[in-house]
């Protein structure tokens, strides 16, 4: 089954389309409506292509897979080879309490969690780590993510080593928690995003109106217009024209100073031939449209410095991502006005149908043609679709390049600035790396031991912060507890960021997100 | 392993297994750096959860089913739940415990038996209905209540409720309430303390307004998909099927909207009307996910947990969090507001023309973000001004909606402001300008 796409409708003879619309959509389009609202048809596709692999059968781990399989990613396995302890059984929702005592935790978990939608595939995986670290290592690069939940340090700086020697391997997203506290990481090459989801809207270059824009703005007769019209003209249009008028007597200046943007605002309040005029009203909140030339924002134009895109660099086999920023980057060079493409969605404005229209028209035309202009500088073949939606998604667009795992505990200079501007968060991260260091050593964890270890991460002769000693205290307090609220916040967490790095969609967290369930904060620390 | 499953007599035991609690115990069995000295570390506090503890969920949808779990998990053993709704298609992409045989059947009905045959020894009781069909008598038997609700109707009447069962003579007469709420990627959860901390109430003016498209738009200057749905739901609708109630949730009726708001897009050369839209605006459909539900959700039940076995210290008051761009999350103490017509028991000034008609304040009292009230009915210490029901007494005051406020209530006086949703009143002082 596919979702249901109602958008090539103009293709499709129009009284058919009809019709087809108005029935209910499929069941599964149904199943996945609140969160297609989300993510749409496209995220939808590449959560359904996923394949996870989930390292251990624990109480966090299902509390993750249960969050995906939920949405539907396309396959699962959990890699895990214990059985099912009285304590798993006891604080793990995917074991069925006593009942499963003694089987495998592998197969018990995959078997309830594949009640949860039988469009998910799932696999238990009875081997160990290290046998397929030694063995079989290229098996874990078939994923598109792997997880892991408290390993020891020494297998998990194996695995993260061999996913990191090449940047076409797997995301690798590293959890870590005990008792009210927790960590988690994803160690990542390089991740780019087209649909950020930004919640800035795109400029309308109202400063800078293509030559169709100013026509039309500048052809409006105010005077002899019918009342009711001149009460509906879109504030675009006001501004435009008023803007227009400014610079002609501003020596092509927009208005600078407070006092000419005061001046500014009154002259277009100043149109009104009655009082109730609301486009009007709306112009003069919206001048502020015309105060700063529209340019390319500076955290796109930071983009185009990216090595990726450098001519030596850019191949055949680069990425349609960097082919699409690379044509950008000549597009905003080559163009009049020097500008991101234009948007061809127009907010909503005080207006009658005939105008807005209109205007919305006129926005949709200009932005075909940009898109035309900007297709003419790709190198490469691109698909029409991501085109579209790299043009649309424009003013979002996001490059994210990552660290590898333990990196940061390694990086002295990072350690030390993170002391004085994150102390609680970096005390959480080192206080559970230490914790697993020791547990790596097979030694004891008591307060001695976890502060000897912190003070050899961050050097000796640096003072910990307070923080330190309530951190530690917690964790041998219940060295070993997963807490099964713990578990399914983390379980939440998680799955949110490996669907957003799964679709490429919305923005993951980089560096260590660390988690107090005592005061309840979430923090960051080491980005 | 076979002998972990034995008892002292030597039978074999389904619940309570040793080592069932391994790892809540370890947070049980002594206190951390942080924890409040008032904490009994051991079997007392074990007990109290296990044997002496009821708690109450309102809501079985995509926080309850969360929290219903995690509470079982944690050792809650006499858990109680509360959800009016049965079970649709669209809850299966988070609402776990559901299945698509389940569809059409009470969620608190279908989540309680759910709960109860995964975690051996766990009681939950479910109530499909109303949470207004309960008394006071019932709502005092819990020790905390939990809410996982999408209404703001229904938070604020729990809310009003849990806050008017104080006796500050009864201690056990305060029942903690922590509420949840998710949007996509968004979600907070609070603890409140009746008449202690900050109430829902206090609050109000935090949420978002609600989209509200002007009827003049709707009938006469249409620009947007949403302006012709609109139009079929509002206008066309019962127009052309009288007094027959639009049903949010019957596909004929979602297609019907869908096939007169295309032919009116299709006048006005509008694009994007289709049935997904449709079904948004008209149920004002919220984007939900179980990422979001889970995060939320353990957060409520952490703090229900850590209240119940102090444990640890708990949420003081409020926690957020942003999930679209990486994880930003804030924790903050949200303050009691001044006047508060639930919790701060002093009456509301407010300051209007002498010129305002009774209609025109109640215009005011509806749209203001702070009190929104859904028809209010009016009357100062002596005399009705106006009234929603019953139908005999809406048609007595009726003629005073048209009369200024000032000639009913003198400068200074008192309003008193009741709604039916609401198990409050508000009261008002009116000053002129």
């Amino acid at each position: 089954m596919t979702i249901t796409a109602t958008r090539s409708l103009e293709a499709q003879d129009i009284e058919g389309a009809t019709t087809a619309l108005q029935s209910q959509p499929d069941s599964k389009t149904r199943r996945y409506d609140r969160q297609l609202r989300l993510w749409a048809a496209t995220g939808q596709a590449a959560l359904e292509s996923s394949r996870v692999l989930v390292i251990s059968g624990s109480a966090t781990s299902t509390a993750i897979l249960k969050n995906l399989v939920l949405p539907g990613i396309g396959h699962f396995t959990i890699l895990d080879h214990e059985s099912v302890s009285p304590a798993d059984a006891g604080n793990n929702f995917f074991l069925e309490g006593f009942k499963s005592i003694g089987k495998p935790r592998a197969d018990e978990a995959v078997r309830l969690l594949s009640e949860l939608n039988e469009g998910v595939e799932g696999k238990a995986d009875h081997r160990t780590l290290e046998s397929i670290l030694e063995s079989e290592p290229q098996w874990l690069t078939s994923f598109t993510l792997i997880i892991a939940h408290n390993l020891h340090s020494s297998i998990l700086a194996r695995l993260s080593s061999l996913l990191w020697k090449d940047h076409t391997y797997p995301a690798l997203m590293v959890v870590r928690s005990t008792g009210f506290l927790a960590e988690f990481f994803i160690q990542f090459h390089e991740h780019t995003i087209i649909e950020s989801h930004s919640e800035t809207a795109p400029s309308l270059r109202i400063d800078k109106p293509f030559p169709a824009l100013k026509e039309h703005a500048l052809s409006l007769d105010y005077a002899t217009m019918d009342p009711t019209e001149h009460g509906h003209i879109p504030y675009v249009v006001i501004l435009v024209r008023a803007l227009e008028e400014w610079k002609q007597s501003h020596e092509g200046n927009l208005p600078k100073t407070y006092e000419e943007k005061k001046q500014f605002k009154k002259g277009v309040l100043a149109l009104k031939v009655k009082s109730d005029e609301e486009n009007f009203d709306e112009a003069e909140a919206q001048s502020y449209r015309c105060f700063t030339e529209t340019k390319v924002p500076s955290e796109i134009s930071t983009l185009f410095d990216d090595s990726a895109i450098s001519p030596e660099s850019l191949r055949q086999d680069s990425s349609p991502f960097f082919h699409l920023l690379s044509a950008l980057k000549e597009f905003t060079i080559q163009s009049e006005s020097h500008t991101l493409p234009l948007t061809s969605t127009l907010p909503d404005m005080k207006s009658d149908t005939k105008s807005y229209i209109h205007l919305q028209r006129l926005y949709k035309i200009r932005a075909e043609e940009e898109k035309q202009a900007f297709t003419s500088y790709l190198r490469a073949s691109v698909d029409d679709e991501l085109i579209d939606s790299f043009v649309k998604n424009a003013h979002g667009l996001q490059v994210l390049r990552g660290r590898q795992w333990g990196a940061f505990d390694a990086d002295k200079e990072a350690l030390a600035t993170a002391l004085l501007t994150s102390p609680k968060e970096l005390m959480i991260h080192l206080s559970l790396s230490a914790l697993s260091a020791v547990n790596s050593r097979g030694v004891k964890p008591t307060l001695e031991a976890l502060r000897e270890e912190v003070q050899a991460i961050i050097g000796e002769g640096v003072v910990p912060p307070d923080e330190l000693e309530h951190n530690i205290g917690e964790l041998v307090r219940a060295p070993t507890a997963e807490l099964p609220n713990m578990a399914a916040f983390l379980g939440g967490m998680i799955a949110q960021e490996a669907i957003k790095m799964i679709t490429k969609q919305y923005i993951p967290v980089k560096g260590y997100c660390v988690i107090d369930l005592i005061e309840t904060w979430t923090g960051v620390v080491g980005a | 392993m076979a002998d972990t499953l034995v008892d002292s007599n030597g039978t074999v035991t389904s619940s309570d297994w040793k080592d069932r609690f391994y790892h809540v115990d370890q947070i049980l069995d002594r206190p951390g750096p942080r924890t409040d000295p008032s904490f009994l570390a051991g079997d007392e506090v074990k007990d109290f959860l296990r044997n002496n503890c009821k708690i109450l969920v309102i809501g079985a949808g995509g926080l309850g089913c969360e929290i219903l779990a995690n509470l079982a998990l944690t050792g809650f053993k006499d858990i109680h739940v509360i959800d009016m709704d049965t079970i649709d298609i669209s809850n299966l992409n988070r609402q776990f415990l559901f299945r698509q045989a389940d569809v059409g059947k009470p969620k608190a009905i279908v989540a309680a038996q759910f709960v109860m045959n995964r975690v051996p020894g766990v009681k939950v009781t479910p109530y499909y209905g109303r949470i207004q069909d309960k008394d006071d008598a019932y709502y005092l038997q819990f020790n905390l209540v939990i809410c996982g609700l999408d209404s703001v109707e229904a938070r604020r009447w729990i809310n009003a409720t849990l806050v008017n069962l104080v006796d500050p003579e009864n201690p056990e007469s305060l029942k903690p309430l922590i509420d949840g709420g998710t949007e996509g990627f968004k979600g907070q959860a609070r603890v409140i303390l009746p008449t202690v901390s900050s109430c829902y109430e206090c609050s109000l003016d935090m949420l978002n307004k609600p989209t509200a498209f002007p009827i003049c738009t709707i009938a006469n200057t249409p620009r947007l998909p949403e302006h012709c749905i609109e139009w079929a739901s509002v206008l066309e609708w019962p127009r052309v099927h009288g007094d027959k109630k639009l049903d949010t949730d019957d596909p004929e009726h979602i297609g019907w909207l869908l096939s007169v708001a295309s032919a009116r897009a299709k006048e006005f050369k509008i694009e994007g009307v289709t049935w997904s839209l449709t079904q948004g605006v008209v149920k004002n459909v919220i984007p939900a996910i179980a990422s979001t539900n889970a995060i939320v959700a353990a957060s409520c039940c952490n703090e229900a947990f850590k209240i119940a076995t102090s444990s640890a210290a708990y949420l003081n008051n409020y926690f957020m969090l942003i999930g679209t761009d990486g994880v930003y999350s804030y924790t903050f103490e949200h303050e009691k507001r001044d006047h508060c017509p639930v919790c701060g028991g002093e009456s509301l000034e407010i300051s209007i023309s002498r010129e305002w008609t009774v209609e025109r304040l109640i215009e005011m009292l509806t749209e203001s973000q702070n009190i929104q009230i859904k028809r209010p009915s009016l009357s100062t210490p002596l005399k009705s001004i106006y009234f929603q029901s019953p139908p005999q007494l809406e048609e007595a005051t009726r003629p005073n909606l048209e009369k200024k406020v000032s000639e009913l209530v003198p400068d200074g006086g008192e309003v008193t402001v009741t709604a039916s949703t609401l198990p409050f009143s508000l009261s008002l002082l009116i000053t002129y300008t």
